[in-house]
């Protein structure tokens, strides 16, 4: 639509409008960290935290990047991230797609479980979760932090997927079967691509909440080698003394992979690709 | 033919097979141990000794159990009403290819790659009685009465909080109604448009059905997270003035990990589980009886 | 599409391996020196890597874990590994920094898991007790016998290191507590450091007379209310009660602790001697009032000297708290960090090498001279001491007593609710006496469950 077309109605203007002002308003906070984290401390510390900056750097930046170690602890959060994600979208999927499109006994109950599953809080888990983690031999591991990840965030996606999986039309999975398509083909060439949008919005989601973990990394991992970037910016926060400007530049930093995610993804919970799909 | 019959009848199960058992191991284990320590004296330590049922006699008497289980109710009512509103009609607002889409899809979802920690601080500042953004702003338009202690004063800190967690929860609906929007059949809303309907008929009647099963999932992950919430409380008050801000999961974490109490913390998670539990396994006993049979 | 596919599966894979490769590799090569091991990085998963970190043939290890994230000690830290690296090249020290708080939930991992850090850093008193009594941490008297630190430390830190006739803590550093404030505004108004409770009244009266708020806090956090509790508890009563108190063995609603409440502390926060609002702000934040100069006076620790603009400190100097009772014994807070060694420790060797050097003047020379801390180790040469330094010196020093602060020195949850009961006190001075009893109550189950 072109912009003419668009603002075609007064109401249309108006309602364009206030979009806009409320749009802003809930930036603010973020444009309050961006400002920070242009400041020196001795600024904040001199006139408080919400004025102007008199003086713009960049040092903070640089600081936090150096001090949080980012260049170590980046690779790590991938390391650690990319994997859980992947298996953790995988195996959801199988068993939404066995949830949302078979009746045999034991879906309710299983279901139930993986809704269940995410009601603890995770804080009460971590105890338990460290214990099984050492006697397994993952502690220390990328691996362990990968497991729980993986496992934890099976109960919210597959319930996800699961409901999603249902709006799709029996009639397109039925007549793959008479076809005589194997499940596992179904589910990968017919399902999959259908729930694309929900898939896309879901690794968005997660990808955030795995990168910005740092509990689990906190009590899972001893060694400073396999840190992940959350983790290392979390000892920029000292006992006693707050360096505002380089916790929040590094917050910000370590926004950076999951901002880029979002903008790739979005396109994939946007109308125009899956069109053609669903008509079909 | 029978072999192929009961192939198809282990389907379902080979294909959950891998994933139910990772998380029986690493999720549900875990949780019953963890059912299991609340009957226990366990310092998080050294090995737990039973104690039977002695932690919940306490967790009745505790004042603070109670404070913090309002907490939690004034959150699930404002979670389950103001963000699936707001992201339901930013999702309906944005769907179409508006100029400037892209940023607002973005800015709205801006809040949720903050960390919790940071998003705390920053609301912080902002709640400062003297030198916050909001105490300033009302003080320059003249409105000083209105400029109070956000965050100290016992009736308003859990509100202020709130505001914070729907600041970031909006985005978070935003995302999910999208990609369910996705999958409405645009034909259906052609139909509509063509019977006569207007915009709103057609939400109501049309598209708002359609959007059930995401209704759903935003539902019962309000609840849930409204019951989990713990990083703001911990970072913006501690639970405090005085316990008036404190939740459950912020109660459990002080308790086991402050005072050495797992056993104790143990019992108040599994409190709070039942409680969604409850809450949740009703809405979708009843969502799931409602449902189209395959 | 397919193409994203291939490059998720791709990066899985590139992960996977990652994740697969030899962690014993990555985690003992630092970055300066040559691994003599033969173990290319760049294996793929299937060679099984016999590499144990626990190499008898060239290299030690020793696992160090520490919370020491402020910028300034961190850097120290880092500085004495890299030292003791060059002593003794035959043993890498595996250093890891944890954030402070972080570190207060992963020590629970630490202790109890199979393959802990060797050496960690931890508070001492009833924080460390905790653990000691429960067998979590190693005896390590024989390196104070042979470092000769029974005769080199304080009486006080050796007490605070022993349970049970057994040493099993290094008490390394520690900083004092006093009032700030500034010389200037003191000036400003011919007013001299107060050395008694009635000239410390005076001095409030004439701050405030002249529009200068005496006192700021930041009581957010709680435990700025709990230092006024220990200073004016040991004033009025004494150190000895204090502890007694601490240590759950005196009632909290004694008369004398009441006294402390409705004699000293009530008429400062009735009089408007502190600021407004303190719980609002963070310690940090109260600070501010001071560097503004719209208060003259904080109680708190040297480190706040750390957050104190530069050009600014010239104008802060500090005095002793103000003694009530000339007959009492002088008690200060002055709280110790220090090491350990976890009981299963899988480098005991090393471990001690390492917490030997830790405790040598050596070390702790570099830790005063570039940290502006305090020594434990009496052998230390004090002559390149700033005068800041000396006079905090002299202060503890001049005291009978040296107390760990109130959270470090009784349980975390009888702190807890004391704090609360505090912060209470402050918003309704009146409401003390229904606060003491119920902070009584707290301190029984406490205390007389054991």
């Amino acid at each position: 639509m072109t912009a003419r077309k668009f603002f075609s109605s007064p109401w249309r203007v108006l309602g364009y409008a206030v979009l806009v002002v409320i749009t802003l308003l809930w930036l603010v906070p973020f444009i309050t960290a961006v400002l920070t984290s242009l400041r020196t401390n001795d600024d904040i510390m001199l006139r408080g935290f919400l004025a102007l900056p008199k003086t713009i750097t960049i040092n903070s930046f640089v600081e936090a990047w150096k001090r949080g170690g980012l260049s170590k602890y980046l690779p790590n959060s991938f390391i650690i991230t990319i994997p859980s994600l992947i298996l953790t979208l995988f195996l959801s999927s199988l068993s939404a797609y066995a949830l949302a499109r078979f009746r045999f006994t034991g879906n309710r109950l299983i279901f139930f479980l993986y809704v269940g599953g995410t009601m603890l809080p995770f804080q009460v888990l971590m105890l338990p979760v460290f214990r099984l983690t050492d006697a397994l031999g993952l502690y220390d591991t990328y691996w362990g932090l990968i497991g729980i990840h993986t496992a934890f965030q099976l109960g919210f996606c597959t319930f996800l997927l699961r409901n999603y999986m249902r709006t799709v039309p029996g009639e397109i999975l039925e007549s793959a079967r008479i076809d005589g398509c194997g499940e596992f083909r179904i589910w990968w060439q017919i399902m999959m691509p259908l729930t694309l949008p929900a898939i896309a919005a879901l690794a968005t989601l997660e990808f955030t909440w795995i990168f910005n973990d740092y509990l689990w990394a906190i009590v899972l991992l001893r060694s400073d080698a396999l840190k992940p970037v959350t983790a290392g910016l979390a000892t920029l926060q000292g006992q006693y003394v707050m360096d505002w400007t380089v916790i929040v530049a590094g917050a910000l930093l370590a926004t950076v992979p999951t901002v880029l995610v979002f903008i790739f993804l979005q396109r994939y919970f946007i109308e125009g690709l899956t069109l053609g799909a669903t008509k079909g | 033919m029978v072999r192929r019959q009961t192939l198809s009848k282990l389907t379902p199960y080979l294909f959950l097979i891998v994933p139910l058992v990772i998380y029986l191991v690493w999720v549900i284990g875990p949780m019953f141990y963890t059912f299991y320590l609340s009957l226990t004296d366990w310092d998080g330590l050294i090995d737990p000794h039973f104690i039977g049922l002695r932690n919940y006699q306490r967790l009745f008497k505790d004042p603070v159990f109670y404070t913090s289980l309002e907490n939690n109710l004034k959150w699930i009512a404002s979670f389950i009403t103001v963000p699936v509103v707001v992201g339901l009609a930013l999702a309906m607002a944005l769907n179409h290819s508006i100029p400037g889409d892209k940023f607002f899809k973005a800015s709205f979802y801006s809040p949720l790659v903050l960390s919790l920690v940071v998003s705390g601080l920053i609301w912080s500042w902002m709640y400062h009685p003297a030198n916050g953004l909001i105490n300033s702003v009302l003080r320059q338009v003249g409105l000083d009465a209105l400029a109070k202690g956000w965050l100290s004063s016992e009736n308003l800190v859990m509100w202020a909080i709130i505001a914070v967690a729907i600041w970031r929860q909006a985005g978070y609906v935003m995302v999910l109604y999208l990609a369910g929007l996705q999958g409405v059949d645009p034909g259906l809303v052609d139909a509509s448009k063509v019977d006569g309907c207007n915009g709103w008929q057609t939400f109501r009647h049309v598209i708002f059905p359609l959007l059930a099963p995401i209704t759903v999932i935003v539902v019962v992950i309000s609840i849930i997270d409204s019951l989990r919430a713990f990083d703001l409380v911990s970072v913006m008050t501690r639970g405090g003035p005085y316990n008036s801000s404190s939740v459950l999961a912020n109660f459990m974490y002080i308790e086991a990990f402050n005072n050495y109490k797992m056993g104790y913390g143990a019992a108040i998670s599994v409190i709070l589980f039942l409680i969604s539990a409850v809450f949740i396994f009703i809405y979708l006993y009843r969502v799931l009886q409602t449902e189209m049979e395959y | 599409m397919k193409k994203t596919f291939m490059l998720l599966a791709i990066v899985t894979v590139l992960g996977m391996v990652a994740a697969c490769a030899p962690q014993t590799v990555t985690v003992e090569v630092p970055v300066e020196k040559t691994v003599e091991v033969e173990v290319p990085v760049e294996q793929t998963v299937e060679v099984e890597v016999e590499v144990p970190v626990e190499v008898e043939v060239e290299k030690e290890i020793v696992i160090y874990n520490s919370y020491q994230s402020d910028p300034e000690p961190r850097a120290a830290d880092e500085e004495l590994v890299q030292r003791f690296e060059e002593k003794y090249p035959n043993i890498d020290v595996v250093h890891s920094t944890v954030a402070h708080e972080d570190f207060k939930q992963a020590i629970r991992a630490y202790l109890t898991a199979s393959t802990p850090p060797d050496v960690m850093t931890w508070f001492a008193g009833n924080r460390a007790r905790f653990f000691i009594d429960k067998g979590l941490i190693m005896d390590i008297s024989d390196v104070w016998e042979s470092e000769g630190w029974n005769e080199s430390y304080p009486t006080g830190f050796r007490a605070l290191s022993t349970v049970d006739g057994k040493q099993y803590f290094l008490p390394t550093s520690w900083y004092w507590w006093a009032v700030y404030y500034r010389k200037d505004i003191f000036e400003e108004y011919g007013l001299e450091p107060p050395e008694t409770w009635e000239e410390f009244l005076q001095v409030c009266e004439t701050l405030k007379d002249n529009g200068v708020t005496p006192i700021t806090i930041g009581t957010k956090y709680r435990w700025t209310a709990a230092a006024w509790f220990d200073y004016l508890n040991m004033r009025v009563n004494g150190p000895d009660f204090h502890i007694d108190l601490m240590l759950g063995k005196e009632k909290y609603d004694d008369p004398r602790v009441l006294k402390v409440f409705t004699d000293y502390w009530a008429p400062l926060v009735e009089n408007g001697y502190f600021i407004d609002d303190p719980a609002a702000y963070s310690w940090q934040e109260a600070l501010q009032f001071l560097i503004d100069g719209d208060a003259a006076m904080y109680l708190m620790g040297d480190f706040l000297r750390d957050s104190y603009p530069d050009e600014e400190e010239a104008k802060l100097d500090f005095f002793r708290f103000p003694i009530i009772d000339s007959g009492v014994p002088i008690g200060e807070d002055a709280p110790t960090d220090g090491f350990f060694v976890a009981a299963n420790a899988q480098h005991t060797e090393a471990a001690k090498m390492y917490l030997a050097f830790l405790g040598s003047v050596e070390a702790q020379q570099y830790y005063a001279d570039t940290l502006g801390r305090l020594p434990t180790n009496m052998e230390v040469d004090t002559s390149g001491f700033t005068p800041v330094q000396l006079k905090g010196l002299e202060l503890i020093q001049g005291a009978d007593f040296v107390a760990q602060f109130y959270d470090r020195d009784t349980t975390p949850e009888m702190a807890d609710e004391g704090m609360n009961g505090f912060m209470e006190f402050w918003d309704n001075p009146g409401s003390i006496e229904g606060i003491l009893a119920r902070l009584e109550t707290v301190r029984q189950e406490i205390f007389e469950s054991e």
